[in-house]
């Protein structure tokens, strides 16, 4: 064995990994009516303000879900939050939609701090781990929905719209 | 006075005038006639708890003579290579447009890759295919007439055929005003004929209108086929409807059925590239679910008997299995959903009330060569 070999081993070892972290990481896409459509990565979510939830689930767990605030996802795309969620962008909806096919939607001020104490967030963590396959990496928390039909799971896609007609 | 009209010559005028006016009515009448005897708008009726989300592309809106046009070219033998197939030698109006083969068999007896799929309310389906590969009934058509397996021939090739095939130039001027025949125009009409094949007519439909009484068999297991089961209050249930419900008895999703550990068919992954997509697969309609045997993406099950014992007794764990189909039991701790055999055959005598004879006897659905 020459004396390059090993660092060179090392060095593909490392892209490697490299390659297979950058192919594998998950992403989320916010189009739509926004200034900016973003794809995020895991890691550009992580670097997000959290918060945190504990809810108890249908069989009656506890869990602890910790992820980022959904008006802070459209603060960053450019959507009309705050001082101009007002007048037609009152009909603007998000509709959420997942790797199955699920879709759901919240209406802007359902969203927004300055309508509602409710902080309805992307979920990146449940119990301080990654959120399971058949669940995340993404997963919206919305606490005020007493049943999660709207808890959608396995979340891709975040859509801004207007409601037409 | 010179240089000034006299009466008489300013209600020449005044005529002339009018004449032109008149000509120029006639001619805009004309204009309006014309536009009136083009395609008739074709009206797609269906019961209003079927909802209305659904789009027809604005540059293909259903017209009568549209329809009829994608109802010759779909029993037509000419859009195959060697002329020997055409799209109903695989979905069949009696069997719901199905072939009830495992796998469907193409151009000199060549196997496709997956089961034929019914054709019933594709109006309100999103993305077509086992995988959902094409976003509109237009996109969707070039896949079968062109692909090697199915109908193998090139569209341009079809335009050629059917340019020189009456009635077809004058079908095509009827529907889109023109008798140039386009690749466009083929799959145009095909997916106008294709939104007309509504099944509403099922004993289920008319349950819901408040017209049939269901025998105490198909009310158990109506009753099974949406309840979730909870074995602590002592609930049975095969939770069908969390993928299967709704007045259409489809909804627009894609799971990993738990049939294979590991998938041997991509399914969706090959479209979305993402390795959580593997072995993902559209949930069918279960509308005259009776008629379209065999079942799964593979047709690997006969009947339905084989398919509720797999919902029941053999899901498999794979990685990215539906959570719905994840620890869902009728039995406390329990790993599959363990539904008796008589809890089968109630549920199956519900699916029977989704069979739609008037679906599958529609005389506008049938071969327009026969019976023109």
């Amino acid at each position: 064995m020459d004396v390059y070999s090993f660092p060179r081993l090392f060095v593909l070892l490392l892209l490697f990994v490299y390659k297979a972290h950058a192919q594998q990481e998950p992403t989320l896409s916010i189009t739509g009516e926004v200034q900016t459509p973003l794809t995020l990565r895991l890691s550009d979510l992580k670097a997000m303000e959290q918060v945190t939830y504990t809810a108890n689930d249908r069989e009656g767990t506890e869990n602890r879900f910790k992820g980022v605030p959904l008006v802070e996802l459209l603060r960053k795309a450019g959507v009309t939050t705050g001082r101009e969620l007002r007048g037609e962008n009152l009909v603007k909806y998000v509709l959420v939609s997942a790797a199955d096919g699920y879709e759901v939607l919240y209406a802007l001020p359902e969203i927004d701090p300055d309508f509602t104490d409710q902080v309805i967030f992307l979920a990146l963590e449940k119990n301080d781990a990654a959120l399971p396959a058949n669940e995340g990496p993404f997963r919206m928390i919305v606490p005020n929905d007493k049943r999660p039909a709207r808890w959608i799971r396995e979340v891709r896609h975040i859509t801004v719209r207007f409601a037409l007609r | 006075m010179a240089g000034n009209y006299s009466s008489e010559k300013k209600w020449r005028l005044f005529r002339n005038y009018t004449y032109t006016g008149t000509a120029g009515i006639f001619i805009f009448v004309g204009l309006i006639a014309f536009s009136v005897s083009g395609p008739e708008p074709y009206p797609l009726r269906y019961p209003s708890n079927f909802g209305s989300r659904f789009t027809v592309p604005e540059d293909n809106p259903t017209t009568k003579e549209g329809v009829y046009l994608g109802r010759m070219l779909f029993y037509e033998k000419k859009l195959s290579a060697g002329n020997s197939v055409s799209c109903e030698s695989c979905h069949q109006q009696k069997r719901a447009f199905t072939d009830g083969k495992a796998l469907s068999t193409g151009l000199n007896g060549a196997q496709t890759a997956r089961n034929s799929m019914s054709l019933a309310n594709l109006l309100w389906v999103r993305n077509y295919f086992w995988d959902g590969r094409a976003g509109s009934l237009e996109e969707q058509a070039r896949f079968p007439l062109t692909d090697p397996h199915e109908m193998g021939q090139d569209l341009q090739e079809s335009v050629r055929k059917l340019q020189e095939t009456a009635p077809y130039p004058a079908l095509f001027k009827q529907a889109f005003g023109s008798d140039r025949i386009t690749e466009e125009r083929i799959v145009q009409a095909l997916a106008q004929f294709q939104r007309t094949l509504i099944s509403a007519g099922s004993p289920y439909d008319d349950y819901l209108a408040g017209r049939y009484d269901p025998t105490d068999l198909e009310l158990s297991g109506m009753r099974l086929f949406e309840s979730n089961p909870d074995p602590e209050r002592a609930i049975r249930g095969a939770n069908c409807a969390h993928c299967h419900g709704g007045p259409r008895l489809h909804k627009e999703l894609f799971h990993n059925n738990g049939l294979d550990l590991s998938a041997s068919d991509p399914g969706r992954e090959a479209v979305s590239g993402e390795r959580s997509d593997k072995g993902r697969f559209r949930v069918p309609t279960l509308r005259n679910i009776l008629l379209t045997a065999p079942y799964m993406h593979d047709g690997r099950f006969a009947s339905l008997e084989e398919v509720l014992d797999h919902y029941s007794d053999h899901v498999q764990a794979a990685e990215n299995l539906s959570s719905f189909l994840r620890g869902s039991s009728n039995e406390i701790n329990g790993t599959q959903l363990a539904l008796t055999s008589p809890e089968k055959q109630a549920i199956i005598a519900f699916l029977g009330m989704l069979t739609d004879t008037v679906f599958i006897t529609n005389p506008d659905f049938t071969n327009p060569h026969n019976h023109p």
